[in-house]
């Protein structure tokens, strides 16, 4: 859901819709609500405190039409779009370092294959290390959903479960 | 006059551009955030329009005439509460000085200048959609002068338009929705484009052979006997009396269908199905509904936490039964057979369980066809939402082998909202 006319610090955490992404510099926090197969892509450079999070669906856009309309959308094109607007906003790459979260396989019906959930993990590891970017941490697969605030300043990102006890994990 | 997905994803793009720029402007002109909700194209028959606004609310609108690359009428709108309240933030911005008496409480009319400040609020809102969908289509759309409307049926707003559908035809309905961040005031927004203006954008966005418009109809009678299997089947077999409340054909971006479903722990089993159309058939209950189900389903007293393996099993069950009967009732309408997975139990953030099945669909489709149903029941609670997605070539495949003559043969066997559960 996209919000208009959101001021920069204001106290609502900003929303990451399916598909999109956002970058901050400050102490907002970016939040993505009920991520099933979906994958939660957190970015963030611990020097400048420049990072941004992406929602993103599939797990391959270079051989999607729209994913240079759309680049939140695949994790790999949604990865690149990241990088590149941190460091136009003054990031360094060779300091950024990622943690994701997401991939569950809710359901194993036939049509599915192998897990939808598990191609969106794979796709953003192979782009990850393809960048050289390290993956510092990660809560992913299981059959669960998962629901997700990122705060950029301090690279934290904090998962709540709704397996079991409503478990939250701070990565 | 055809349809296809191509052209009904350019309505789409121009339905939520619009929205956009109209969510921008109100910002600008009210110094406040404002949200975007989903952005929906309904096929709705006339009367389901009528039934939709008649909540017993008071609404106040305004209406603008359209002409140009698109035909019809544009209206905006507001609870009068809603209304009221936009008007007096709106004329608070304008100075200290401005002789404001439009205290919410106070007011219960519109008075000249409230009611020219709605207007004008109205119209910029309007020329915000007219805006963005023009520069989707890159034409021109001529507006007219706003007229403001208020009442509590459609009578008013949509009763002396030609354009505006009879109780049985089915219209393309453009619906949007824009908040004010942290206040209640909301605003829906309708396109009742003309027929043959539409006729003709079809035809010039159209990149394939597409849907004969008039098959829709199979679309609807799909929808109906799908609705009226699920609210039978739960009927007999919770022994709790439920009805449809809505049921509703929306074509969507795969992205807003999960916006739709209510951000809290959900309930209920997930499908796919296989045949023509093959797709995912999602329940969901919220989960006071839920214990009430397996409460009515389960006889004796169930020392178990959260729902346990009976409570699992009984929701599956019932999801079961509700899923053959749903499924079958398109079956019947399509003349074919259509086979279902055993159910997947879901207890989850509702959305966490919708992603999965618009992410297998994605790989091939950016939009769907949502068979959108909520069965309700009497005093008690049950609520249960019902989300159909079928893959969208074999739907346009399965509604291409509908004879039309079919779709009279299986008339309407109950009136909307009043479904026999005997």
């Amino acid at each position: 859901m996209k919000t208009y006319g959101t001021e920069p610090g204001a106290p609502t955490p900003v929303q990451v819709g399916i598909s999109e992404l956002a970058v901050s510099d400050g102490d907002d926090t970016l939040k993505s609500y009920g991520l099933g197969s979906c994958l939660a892509i957190a970015l963030y450079d611990p020097k400048t405190g420049i990072g941004g999070l992406a929602h993103a669906m599939l797990p391959d856009g270079d051989t999607a039409e729209n994913s240079d309309r759309k680049p939140g959308k695949y994790a790999d094109t949604a990865i690149r779009a990241l990088l590149r607007r941190m460091v136009e906003q003054g990031a360094h790459y060779t300091d950024v370092e990622a943690k994701i979260a997401g991939g569950s396989d809710m359901f194993e019906f036939e049509s599915f294959g192998e897990g939808v959930g598990q191609r969106n993990v794979a796709a953003a590891k192979a782009e990850l290390e393809k960048l050289g970017v390290p993956l510092e941490a990660e809560d992913t697969g299981g059959d669960h959903g998962r629901t997700v605030e990122f705060t950029p300043g301090t690279g934290t990102l904090i998962v709540k479960s709704s397996n079991g006890d409503n478990g939250v994990t701070e990565l | 006059m055809k349809l296809d997905v191509n052209a009904l994803g350019t309505f789409y793009r121009m339905a939520r551009e619009g929205a956009g720029l109209a969510a921008g402007r109100l910002t600008h002109m009210l110094g406040v955030e404002t949200q975007l909700g989903v952005t929906k194209l309904n096929f709705m028959r006339g009367e389901e329009i009528r039934h939709d606004f008649e909540d017993g609310s008071e609404k106040v609108g305004v209406r603008v005439k359209l002409t140009g690359a698109i035909e019809g009428y544009s209206i905006v709108v507001f609870e009068r509460e809603s209304a009221l309240r936009v008007v007096e933030t709106l004329l608070s911005e304008a100075g200290p000085d401005a002789d404001v008496d439009a205290d919410v409480d106070d007011v219960g009319e519109f008075d000249e200048m409230t009611e020219s400040a709605a207007t004008e609020v109205g119209h910029i809102m309007n020329s915000g959609f007219i805006d963005g969908w023009a520069d989707v289509l890159e034409a021109v759309i001529d507006v007219s002068t706003p007229e403001f409307v208020e009442g509590q049926t459609s009578e008013p707003f949509f009763g002396d338009i030609d354009e505006a559908p009879s109780d049985d035809d089915l219209a393309l309905l453009f619906q949007s929705r824009i908040e004010t961040v942290g206040t209640e005031v909301g605003f829906n927004h309708y396109l009742l484009p003309k027929r043959e203006s539409m006729s003709r954008l079809l035809e010039r966005l159209r990149t394939s052979d597409g849907i004969e418009y008039d098959k829709l109809e199979g679309f609807d009678r799909m929808a109906e006997r799908g609705a009226e299997e699920v609210a039978k089947t739960a009927t007999t077999l919770t022994g709790i009396d439920t009805s449809v409340e809505i049921r509703r054909l929306n074509f969507v971006s795969l992205e807003a269908i999960p916006e739709q479903v209510a951000n809290e722990k959900l309930v209920g089993a997930a499908f796919e199905f296989d045949g023509m159309p093959s797709g995912y058939l999602l329940f969901l209950f919220d989960e006071d509904s839920a214990h009430e189900i397996v409460d009515a389903m389960v006889p004796m007293e169930v020392d178990e936490d959260g729902f346990g393996e009976m409570g699992t099993s009984a929701i599956k069950e019932l999801g079961n039964i509700m899923a053959s009967g749903f499924l079958d009732g398109w079956a019947n309408v399509l003349d074919t057979t259509i086979d279902h997975s055993t159910p997947e139990f879901i207890h989850d953030i509702g959305a966490a369980a919708v992603d999965p099945v618009i992410i297998q669909l994605g790989e091939n489709q950016d939009f769907a066809f949502v068979f959108d149903t909520i069965v309700v029941a009497d005093g008690r609670e049950f609520d249960c939402q019902v989300y159909a997605i079928p893959d969208e070539s074999d739907l346009e495949r399965a509604l291409n082998n509908l004879e039309v003559d079919r779709i009279e043969e299986t008339p309407t066997t109950a009136e909307f909202q009043e479904v026999d559960n005997a």
